[in-house]
């Protein structure tokens, strides 16, 4: 036990590579291509239990602030270390990794017909990728990690995918590929960078901040811009932001199930994961300066996502084109650089990741009955799937922002950050045009609902579709828990990230002369003499 | 501070009620279980909300009668905090929300009794109950929230709830479509509501609704802070509302209140929302969710009172609305549309009184509306019931012979709506017109001029009622005769659709047989969700020759009684000094005096002197809050109290006028549809002032093709895709790899990536041993 709590984070990173190597071992000795799907469920459901003794945890945090921290030499000759630790930024998003994972195993149950011992050790492998992602607190590491989840998720697509399959592989590997070399080259310049000022070049992530905190490590006004725009470049394209944001659409489209859900739920917020912990705090000057971009960027996403949106004649593709608007919303929150937007922000990647997650499972139910995801091909499934419709409408709830529902708390939060931002000149304004998000997403969400499920069976295929199987109904119903828990009761999440996210609000917003201004204008009219337990 | 956990339950047990039906009801189908569990629910609530708002049963006085106004409380759970920002789910009644609540549990159990005979033999029995206790459920933690935020979440609720319920006749394509729209002309309004949510929070630090202490925390509320800093009304000027203060604030919730409320330019989702089935209607779109934005308006009245730019939208806004929707409603043949514009017409007067400074004189209106409103809809709804569902009032005519209760309580309906005294209606009607002549915030000659749209709204009424009533009860029987070939394009085209969707046009491709297969189907499914509804008992065909129309059963009749009952008589609650004086009674106005310390005193002092108004302001802001108001309120109430002969004067020549005006509308209408009851009206009435089709050209079509043409063809796959693209076919034909790339095989490029991988780990490694080396 004492093994297991020690090395958490390593377990939880390597299980999936045992687990996929398990399934290679499977096939050469059993040939049952039947049982892959049962021994990957194991895996990851395994994971997904282990990775709850991250939230039931109570121990304090270690000396830099994270959890679970290991830090071991790997490569001592370019002095790259095996260091990986938890805080509140993801921690939520290592659980949500790993909580996905078996949702994801469930819904390819009949789907994958072909070369299934390959897909489910993509699968396994891209949860492992994950996971390092999030963990890793080495620069070098990180981007292993991050590369390393590419290539799964490049064969999953073009492999697994549809018609057009190869055409989206392609354009979603350039196109992030090409983003993470110029954070490579950004990586190893702040290596330099550190190597030439103090002595040692490091990759740590720790150290590095350390240093840059300290003083003992400055950069020059533009070497900081470079370095954050290298950085801000790889993460923006994954997250992504308009307009970088093409690739999503045809990888979401062409996926399959198992591969949008996870697209949606946990590789966009590598992203934004990426820009809180590393742009944020390496180059804060950097990120103050450059925030109006990425604000009217998100705005423009979110207008523009949601107004694209509208406008598919492709389920699935509107759901894409979905997450392209809701993906702004997070980028808004953060870069509003307060503590309510960036708390915003993150609960939001968890909202996305949930709601967008289900909305891409439940058409992927659709798609394996009828394979098709024209709008114009169904019509009237209310009446034949009455479960179903329920189910669709409830998360498209969900997505819209309906309060008390989970999408609300995040979208809310993300907004009123922004308002009372001081990062950029109009806060307010970028606000309100934020806000139409909200009108549009009702607008192409019902629309399509109302298309697809309201009126009557038009089309003689659908009249004898069958409703949700049980195995369905209980791979979503976690979801749909969430989904009104989340809305509910968010304390037990935003409690669990304060800490974090007041640190990175604190290193936002601390000027060059050392002292700290809230990025925050309320005033303080209202006397809040109680916190509540951190826990 | 009063605490009673009893509250929680007012709005809890419709909850329960829905999720029973919903889990348990959906199993049984059975009509008198989904029926008394809802019904009991909506019981539950009324009689605590009762026990509560007058003290009965409680230890501590009620509600309505607690002094200065304190409300109640109950703190749920802390929802939201984050920094500074905090949001409970905490509720709390005052005079305000007990008056709310009171009338919308009562009303509101009525009409669920009423349903319980209406929907009487529908398949969605159990999942129309669940969806209308989830509304009350939302509309009483809209009403009950003790901050804006959780009254968002009942607001938004109250949104959803409509849209299920407006698409319940999942089948009918107007259904479902004025479903969407009715939530997305909600969520336009939505957008102000939160916009103001947050610059009240970021001026004020606070979104509650009351001084409070919450986990030991001191929560002040917007309203109190307001009143200890802001010193005297903002300026009246059209700058005022960009420039981020109260008035800002006011006219971002006044935006929600429009969509809600269905204001100009929100409104034109109202009448469509008469798809739905007509106890809603009569709930939702008449009696409750639609004054939830004159709730706002009135809770907010601090605000507002000190945004006089604000009020002034109102007000005009409010008038607007009411004389354009009189004017549609005059030309309407459907008798749910009729009632649908005379709904928007109403709400407009409310309005108007929230504008001109008269926030007691709309919540009594929303009262005295909810009782009779919610009278002609379930009376409308209990024709439509005897009539096999034909809701066109041109196939009406006599119906007194075969429905007199329903003709005789909507009987009483009509004389209230139109004014005509003792009848509840006239009271508020008559108080809004007076109060808006007396106006002391609006600027001359303005209330004057508003005061005579509202005369003239007044007169249009008790035209356009008597028209509806004398088309279903009074004149020939026309039950047999065919429908006036479609007048105009607009009729044609809704005649076409609906016969596609009632499946019964010649060239329908699948006739009923379809639709009793899939409703098979899905008896055999499951019982939970949406399920068939058999569209022939929602629509009228061709009726048999023998046909007569019925008395509805008692379930329907007695709600219809109750409610005459209180539309006769509910007016009494706020009789004005000037008339109950008439009869020598001196303070009648139960009503006002109740809700009086829920309004804000402000100094009605135009901005220009705001040296005196701070002047007088200055001790309340310097003193204890507590006393500052009381001594304010003291003296306001003296100042009341003295009616001064000539103020009562006119406000009786008023009532009379407005009498008088309302007896001349009963008697035109009664002389032209007595004689026509067909009469053809003016053709830009009848289609509404072509405000749907301004709409859709000039807003929703432009979009649409904005994003599909240029945005996505355009731009995504145009622009940049056609650069990606062209960066890929450039980098590709430069390695020479363009022909590995066209081949397609998925080897190739494992092959690629691998060696990519290759070269960059090759590349640290290599730089990895420089640096050593």
């Amino acid at each position: 036990m004492d093994f297991i709590a020690e090395n958490l984070l390593t377990i939880l990173i390597l299980l999936p590579v045992i687990g996929a190597v398990s399934i290679i071992g499977h096939q050469m000795f059993w040939k049952q291509e039947s049982h892959l799907k049962w021994v990957t469920l194991f895996w990851t459901a395994v994971n997904f239990l282990l990775s709850l003794f991250l939230i039931l945890d109570k121990s304090a945090a270690s000396a830099n602030g994270f959890f679970f921290e290991k830090n071991v030499p790997w490569i001592q000759a370019i002095n790259t270390n095996y260091h990986i630790g938890v805080d509140g930024l993801s921690l939520w998003l290592v659980v949500l990794t790993t909580f996905i994972m078996p949702i994801a195993v469930l819904s390819t149950w009949h789907a994958v017909e072909k070369r299934s011992n390959a897909f489910y050790v993509f699968l396994l492998l891209l949860e492992s990728a994950m996971i390092g992602v999030f963990c890793s607190l080495d620069l070098l590491v990180f981007y292993l990690f991050f590369e390393a989840s590419l290539v799964p998720m490049f064969f999953l697509i073009g492999i697994w995918g549809g018609e057009n399959r190869i055409y989206a592989a392609v354009k979603f590997f350039i196109y992030t590929a090409l983003g993470s070399l110029l954070m490579l080259v950004a990586i190893i310049g702040l290596y330099y960078i550190h190597a030439d000022q103090t002595g040692t070049g490091t990759f740590d992530f720790v150290t590095l901040l350390n240093s840059l905190k300290t003083g003992t490590m400055v950069f020059s006004h533009q070497t900081g811009l470079l370095l954050f725009l290298a950085f801000a470049l790889a993460f923006s394209i994954k997250v992504p932001l308009f307009p970088f944001h093409t690739w999503l659409p045809d990888a979401h489209t062409e996926a399959p199930t198992a591969g949008s859900v996870i697209l949606a739920a946990v590789l966009l917020k590598m992203g934004t994961y990426g820009l809180m912990r590393f742009n944020f705090t390496l180059f804060p000057e950097a990120s103050r300066e450059l925030a109006w971009i990425f604000i009217i960027l998100s705005i423009i996403g979110i207008i523009y996502g949601a107004l694209v949106a509208m406008v598919q004649p492709d389920i699935k593709r509107l759901v894409a084109y979905s997450s392209v608007a809701h993906m702004g919303f997070v980028m808004l929150g953060m870069f509003s650089f307060t503590e309510m937007g960036m708390q915003g922000a993150l609960y939001q990647m968890l909202n996305h990741g949930i709601s967008t997650g289900a909305l891409f499972l439940l058409v992927g139910f659709i798609y394996e009955r009828r394979h098709t995801r024209a709008i114009t091909e169904y019509g009237g499934l209310a009446s034949v799937m009455p479960i179903y419709a329920t189910i669709f409408v409830f998360t498209t709830m969900s997505s819209i922002g309906l309060p008390f529902l989970n999408g609300f708390v995040g979208e809310f939060l993300t907004m009123i950050g922004m308002w009372n931002s001081t990062a950029v000149s109009y806060p307010r304004l970028a606000t309100m045009f934020a806000g139409t998000g909200v009108i549009f997403a009702a607008v192409y969400l019902l629309w399509m609902v109302q298309r697809v499920f309201f009126g009557k069976v038009t089309n003689p295929k659908n009249k004898t579709l069958k409703d949700l199987s049980w195995r369905e109904i209980g791979l979503i119903a976690p979801l749909l828990f969430l989904m009104v828990y989340m809305g509910v009761y968010p304390a037990p999440f935003l409690d669990r990230s304060r800490e974090s996210i007041v640190a990175i609000e604190e290193r936002l917003t601390k000027q060059a002369g050392g002292t700290i201004e809230h990025a925050e204008s309320v005033p303080k009219a209202v006397i809040q003499t109680a916190k509540p337990a951190a826990h | 501070m009063t605490e009673n956990n009893l509250l929680s339950l007012i709005i809890f047990a419709p909850l329960v009620g829905a999720v029973i039906n919903w889990l348990i009801g959906g199993r049984l189908k059975n009509e008198l279980f989904s029926g008394v569990v809802a019904c009991a629910a909506v019981g539950v609530s009324c009689v605590v909300a009762f026990m509560i708002a007058f003290g009965i049963g409680t230890p501590h006085i009620g509600a309505l009668s607690a002094p200065e106004g304190k409300p109640v409380l109950d703190h749920i759970w802390t929802w939201i905090q984050v920094g500074s920002f905090r949001a409970d789910f905490g509720l709390g009644m005052d005079r305000l929300s007990g008056i709310y609540v009171c009338f919308i549990t009562f009303v509101g159990l009525l009409i669920h009794v009423f349903a319980t005979g209406y929907m009487h033999g529908d398949k969605g029995f159990y999942r129309f109950f669940a969806y209308l206790n989830l509304f009350m459920f939302s509309m009483l933690t809209l009403i009950l929230a003790d901050n804006y935020l959780l009254m968002f979440v009942g607001w938004e609720g109250v949104g959803l709830c409509s849209y299920l319920l407006i698409g319940y006749y999942i089948k009918r394509d107007e259904a479902r479509k004025a479903a969407k729209k009715a939530f997305v002309m909600n969520r336009i309004g939505d957008w102000g509501v939160l916009m103001a949510i947050f610059l009240m929070y970021s001026m004020t630090g606070s979104i509650s609704f009351f001084d409070k202490t919450v986990d030991g925390a001191q929560v002040q509320s917007v309203f109190t802070w307001v009143s200890q800093n802001v010193m005297a009304p903002e300026s009246f000027a059209g700058a005022a509302i960009f420039a981020g203060g109260l008035t800002s604030i006011a006219v971002l919730l006044f935006v929600g209140a429009t969509g809600k409320s269905a204001q100009i330019p929100l409104f034109t989702w109202l009448p469509d929302a008469m798809a739905g089935p007509t106890p809603v209607s009569a709930l939702i779109h008449a009696a409750t969710m639609v004054t939830a934005g004159v709730y706002l308006v009135v809770r907010s009245n601090a605000i507002f009172q000190n945004a006089p730019t604000a009020m002034f939208i109102v007000a005009i806004i409010g008038a607007a609305t009411a004389i354009f929707a009189a004017t549609i409603g005059l030309a309407q043949n459907d008798i749910k549309k009729v009632l649908a514009y005379s709904t928007v017409s109403q709400l407009g007067y409310m309005f108007l009184a929230c504008g001109v400074g008269a926030f007691t004189a709309a919540i009594f209106h929303v009262m005295t509306h909810a009782f009779f409103k919610a009278l002609l809809f379930l009376g409308s709804g209990s024709v439509i019931h005897g009539m096999h569902h034909e809701q066109d009032m041109r196939r009406m005519g006599n119906l007194k012979k075969y429905m007199p209760i329903t003709f005789a309580t909507m009987l009483t309906g009509w004389l209230a709506i139109s004014g005509i005294p003792i009848f509840a209606g006239f009271f508020s009607k008559d108080e809004i017109l007076y109060k808006t002549f007396a106006s002391p915030n609006i600027p001359e000659p303005w209330n004057y001029v508003l005061w005579i749209v509202g005369l003239v709204t007044a007169v249009l009424t008790a035209v356009y009622m008597t028209r509806m009533m004398v088309m279903t009860f009074w004149g020939e029987e026309r039950f047999h005769e065919e429908l006036p070939v479609a007048e105009h394009p607009h009729d044609a085209a809704r005649a076409e659709e609906n016969a596609y969707a009632f499946g019964d046009a010649s060239d329908a491709v699948e006739p009923h047989g379809d639709a009793h297969a899939a409703a098979h189907h899905y008896d055999d499914g499951h019982g939970a969700a949406h399920d068939e509804h058999d569209d022939e008992d929602e629509h009228h065909h061709a009726l048999a020759h023998d046909f007569k129309p019925h008395e509805s059963p008692w379930v329907m009749t007695v709600p219809l009684i109750v409610l005459a009952i209180l539309s006769t008589f509910g007016g009494l609650m706020g009789v004005p000094y000037a008339l109950s004086s008439l009869v020598g009674i001196k303070d009648a106005n139960v009503f006002e005096h109740t809700l009086e310390p829920i309004i804000a005193k402000v100094s009605h002092k135009e901005a220009g002197h705001s040296t005196a108004a701070t002047g007088e302001h200055a001790p309340a802001a310097t003193n204890a809050a507590g006393a500052g108001h009381a001594a304010s309120a003291a003296a306001t109430e003296a100042a009341h109290d003295a009616h001064s002969p000539e103020e009562v004067r006119n406000e009786r020549l008023l009532a009379g006028l407005s009498v008088l005006l309302a007896a001349l509308g009963i008697g035109t209408g009664w002389m032209i549809f007595q004689k026509s009851p067909l009469k053809r009206m003016p053709k830009i009435l009848a289609e509404k002032w072509r405000v749907d089709e301004l709409y859709n050209g000039y807003i929703v079509d432009p979009i649409t093709n904005l994003s599909r043409n240029a945005l996505w063809k355009g731009i995504d796959i145009g622009v940049i895709d056609g650069i990606v693209n062209g960066v890929g076919h450039f980098v590709a034909a430069l390695g020479g790899v363009a022909r590995g790339i066209q081949v397609g095989f998925v080897r190739s490029y494992a092959a690629f990536i691998l060696f990519g991988a290759l070269i960059v780990i090759g590349y640290f490694i290599y730089y990895g041993f420089r640096l050593i080396g």
